[in-house]
């Protein structure tokens, strides 16, 4: 269950994850990569929203489904956009490679911190 | 249901469960990304130091319209319903409602598979006809992958949403 040392080890990966995204953009003198962070921050949303408009339990409607496979596919695409982004904005030489891989990695920690922290608080909410 | 089988391998079980179904619309919408930023990637690079063709070659409007017809159809693929393919077997729901959810679908796959032959007609008349070569030629070949994969991620929610239907069916019962 989720203890005092979850929280502690995810706000430690939280932060090494802004520390790198944040490293990316200032060491380069290149703000551009900081939309990763909006990226990542943003993804969860259509989830939550699209979730809390549909109702799930309903089998015989299927109106309800499809605005929660619109949350979805939202999100998978916002997943993508953290890792598109600075692919796209190296390859158009307007971000460096180090930058690039710098800001990947922590969209990567800090969304997966996201994640992990919904599944492991989940449960409370739930009945 | 069993008996009603026409192949010797019978479909796994796993592929009518819900989360093989969330697992699907996910990846849809990641394949959709993928495509949507090939795009913006052909065009950012098309004006960046990157681009080193010397009579320059831009990204015109031309390129963007395979992607624009390929994105249309999958929003019209994918906002009908599928059960109305079928409804015309049902007595109470008349007025050619299959006919009209066909002809919508026939319109959708039409622009989707325009949008795929398109950006082989952008990338074979613009680029390889002018022989242009390999960094330049990165605009037509974008061009076309990110097409095929608008359209492998309409294939996927397709196949994603038709299995909801029957994971419903099975539960319904």
């Amino acid at each position: 269950m989720a203890g005092i040392k979850t929280i502690i080890g995810l706000s430690f990966v939280l932060a090494i994850g802004f520390l790198l995204v944040i490293l990316s953009a200032a060491l380069f003198k290149n703000y551009l990569t900081l939309l990763v962070v909006a990226t990542y921050v943003i993804a969860p949303l259509p989830n939550w929203i699209c979730g809390r408009a549909a109702n799930p339990d309903d089998f015989m409607e299927s109106s309800g489904s499809g605005v929660v496979d619109f949350g979805r596919f939202l999100t998978g695409f916002f997943v993508v956009m953290g890792i598109a982004l600075p692919a796209l904005l190296y390859h158009s030489a307007t971000i460096q490679a180090g930058a690039a891989v710098m800001s990947v990695v922590g969209g990567l920690l800090i969304y997966g911190t996201i994640i992990s922290f919904t599944l492991f608080f989940q449960e409370d909410q739930d009945f | 249901m069993s008996s009603h089988r026409l192949f010797r391998f019978p479909k796994p079980a796993w592929l009518n469960s819900a989360n093989t179904r969330t697992a699907g619309v996910y990846a849809a919408g990641a394949l959709f990304s993928l495509g949507f930023f090939l795009l913006i990637d052909v065009a950012s690079w098309s004006r960046s130091p990157m681009n080193p063709s010397d009579p320059a070659v831009h990204v015109t409007f031309v390129d963007w319209i395979p992607g624009i017809c390929s994105a249309l159809g999958m929003l019209v693929i994918n906002s009908i319903d599928k059960s109305r393919l079928s409804a015309d077997s049902f007595s109470y729901s008349g007025n050619g409602v299959a006919w009209k959810a066909r002809l919508v679908l026939f319109l959708g796959f039409a622009l989707l598979a325009g949008g795929l032959a398109g950006s082989v007609v952008v990338l074979v008349l613009k680029y390889i006809v002018a022989e242009y070569v390999w960094p330049t030629i990165w605009m037509g070949v974008g061009n076309v992958i990110a097409n095929g994969l608008v359209m492998l991620s309409s294939a996927v929610l397709w196949v994603a949403q038709n299995m909801e239907d029957e994971y419903t069916y099975n539960l319904a019962l």
